[in-house]
């Protein structure tokens, strides 16, 4: 009998598992809208809308994702050298407590927007597949890259897409 | 006289069994690493009642492991292991019947062996968006022994990275040339092979848990037999499975970890075995983490093995007195304590080990006069970059 | 053998499985943990694996037998 329901709850599971992954956010698909306080005390919330007109690159990380920690320091640089272009970079930190994220951005200051996510209601909106991901939308906002996990080379992959955005918007 | 030839030290990392969790997609190591460890183990002597003549020192061993990993370019991952083990002392020759019945041990002659081993190991992984493959070939050499071995691995994540499958080959082809081989009357040069295959199946059952049962199973062929004992014959060829279980649980009140693990194992010679090891990892902060450890294993006697050498059978008929093979139990517990600087690692081990007929959950018919007792001490340290 | 021993391990393997939930990507902080891996310790582990085969008569199990297996 216990064999029975446990063989029946994995082949459930099982299709679940699948179905969730066909409904990813994909590239050529609109940017989910979304609403999120910032990580830090006293500081605006952070919603798409407000970017409107702006080349945006959203990405999930959090302080236990080792690539993740790798990428932010890289992406600060990446910040400041397109943000006189209409770039703009929302980092959204799903760390549940979020005073994990806060730690860590104790010793590693990054001058964007990072908003705080800790129920993972925006990842799930995102349909967030692995630790770290990333969204590149342009100004109209449609998803022209999604990005996942963070290797080595990963930049030049990031900044080529982040250019041929910018040019030609 | 000195140890049956060792087995390999290669640490496996670059398998499902050694990454962290399955918690992030697959992906070579961010950091590179590189580790150190040094350690001794060394078993109690023995006692007059256990061998009432000559030398009662068993082994002392050194054991010196390095290991190297680092990513390379976007896909592929790099591991070295070097091993270097020195080993001096003694081993069990040959055992006959005191005057009141009972089994004594007779250690080998020599007033002290020494032997040295060196090992290196090269691995490679290439990851993809799912999964990863790897391979590795190594080379072991010591006074008495050499082994060439290789392998093959692929694993492969499914239902959103909360399963993953891998699958491994490995292949071992070794040379024993036994020293003082005419002084003895021992073999001159045998060979023997190995082949195995193993399956790995982990699964992430919620945001604290994950189980892992894995099966192998290994062909062996050739010179199996132990060429130091006085007398000793065994069958050409052997077969063995395992099958291990294991199960981590994080604890969030203590913040501290669960380990357990159970194997379970049989050969054609005889033996089965039960093995079950159980850890807590308690953390202090982020710098020290203290982990006590407590391990259970017990094992029947091989169907040849017999706790008394008998010389008045043919060389031809299977027999061993070779304590491994005997029917014994074994408590073993330690406790490791780590330090965390930023990115370095330390770590000191000790572990106390007994073995002992009266810990067997198996019936013991003849139990072994050699049993082992040995205390270890380990100290690590890794950093990463 | 023990085939009832055996059954009981298999249902309690696959009841866990039942027991699986979803655990979303970011939800994995905990698993992620250092002392949450199978294996905390590589060289430990192989140290282990290599003292209890060279003084019992077991080996294997988690992985395909590595080389330079002097099991003799």
């Amino acid at each position: 009998m216990n064999f029975k329901k446990a063989s029946h709850a994995s082949v459930i599971a099982l299709i679940l598992g699948m179905s969730f992954n066909s409904l990813a956010v994909e590239e050529g698909d609109d940017a989910p809208g979304f609403l999120l306080p910032a990580i830090q005390e006293g500081q605006p919330d952070i919603s798409m809308a407000a970017l409107e007109g702006k080349t945006v690159y959203v990405d999930f990380w959090a302080s236990w994702c080792a690539p993740c920690l790798k990428s932010l320091p890289l992406y600060n640089e990446m910040y400041h050298k397109y943000k006189n272009q209409g770039f703009e970079i929302i980092a959204i930190n799903v760390d549940n407590p979020v005073e994990d994220g806060l730690d860590f951005l104790i010793d590693t200051p990054l001058d964007f927007l990072i908003p705080s996510d800790p129920d993972g209601e925006t990842a799930e909106l995102f349909k967030v597949i692995g630790m770290p991901t990333s969204y590149l939308v342009t100004p109209k906002g449609k998803v022209e890259l999604v990005h996942m996990g963070f290797r080595n080379g990963d930049m030049e992959i990031i900044e080529e897409a982040i250019e041929k955005v910018l040019a030609a918007n | 006289m000195k140890a049956k030839p060792s087995r390999s030290l290669l640490a496996i990392s670059t398998t499902a069994l050694a990454l962290p969790g399955i918690a992030i997609a697959d992906a070579p190591p961010v950091n590179s690493s590189l580790s150190y460890q040094v350690s001794n183990y060394k078993e109690d002597n023995l006692t007059r009642e256990e061998s009432p003549f000559g030398d009662l020192g068993r082994y002392d061993i050194d054991v010196h492991q390095f290991q190297f990993i680092s990513p390379i370019g976007r896909n592929f991952s790099l591991q070295v292991d070097a091993n270097y083990e020195d080993l001096s002392g003694a081993s069990p020759w040959f055992t006959t019947l005191s005057p009141s019945g009972s089994p004594i041990v007779n250690l080998s002659g020599a007033s002290g062996i020494e032997d040295s081993r060196s090992e290196l190991s090269v691995g490679t992984r290439y990851y993809l968006e799912n999964g990863s493959i790897g391979g590795n070939i190594g080379y072991s050499e010591e006074n008495d022994y050499r082994a060439t071995y290789g392998g093959i691995s692929a694993e492969r994540h499914f239902n959103n990275d909360l399963t993953t499958v891998s699958i491994s080959l490995s292949y071992s082809s070794d040379d024993i040339f036994p020293t003082d081989a005419e002084i003895f009357n021992r073999v001159i040069s045998e060979d023997k092979s190995s082949t195995s295959a193993a399956i790995n199946i982990s699964q992430i059952i919620n945001q604290v848990s994950t189980f892992q049962t894995a099966f192998s199973i290994t062909e062996q062929s050739g010179f199996l037999t132990d060429p130091y004992k006085l007398i000793d014959t065994r069958p050409d060829n052997k077969t063995q499975i395992a099958w291990s279980n294991s199960y981590r649980r994080y604890i969030r009140g203590s913040n501290a970890a669960w380990h357990v693990n159970y194997r379970f194992y049989h050969d054609d010679f005889g033996v089965t075995s039960h093995t079950a090891d159980m850890s807590w990892h308690q953390n202090f902060g982020n710098t020290i983490q203290v982990i006590p450890m407590l391990r259970y294993y017990n094992q029947s006697a091989a169907d040849f093995f017999t706790n008394v050498d008998d010389f008045s059978r043919p060389a031809t008929d299977f027999q061993s007195s070779d304590y491994r093979l005997s029917a014994f139990g074994a408590i073993s517990a330690g406790l490791t304590i780590k330090t965390t600087v930023g990115d370095w690692d330390a770590t000191v081990t000790g572990e106390r080990y007994l073995a002992n007929e009266k810990y067997s959950a198996f019936s013991v018919s003849q139990p072994s006069a050699a049993l082992v007792r040995y205390f270890r001490v380990s100290l690590g340290l890794d950093f990463s970059f | 053998m023990k085939p009832f021993r055996t059954l009981l391990l298999v249902t309690f393997s696959l009841s866990l499985l039942a027991a699986c939930t979803q655990v979303r990507p970011w939800e994995r902080g905990l698993l992620a943990r250092e002392e949450m891996a199978w294996r905390t310790n590589a060289l430990e582990g192989a140290l282990n694996d290599h003292i209890f085969f060279s003084k019992e008569a077991s080996s294997g199990g988690s992985n395909a037998a590595g080389g330079g297996c002097g099991c003799n």
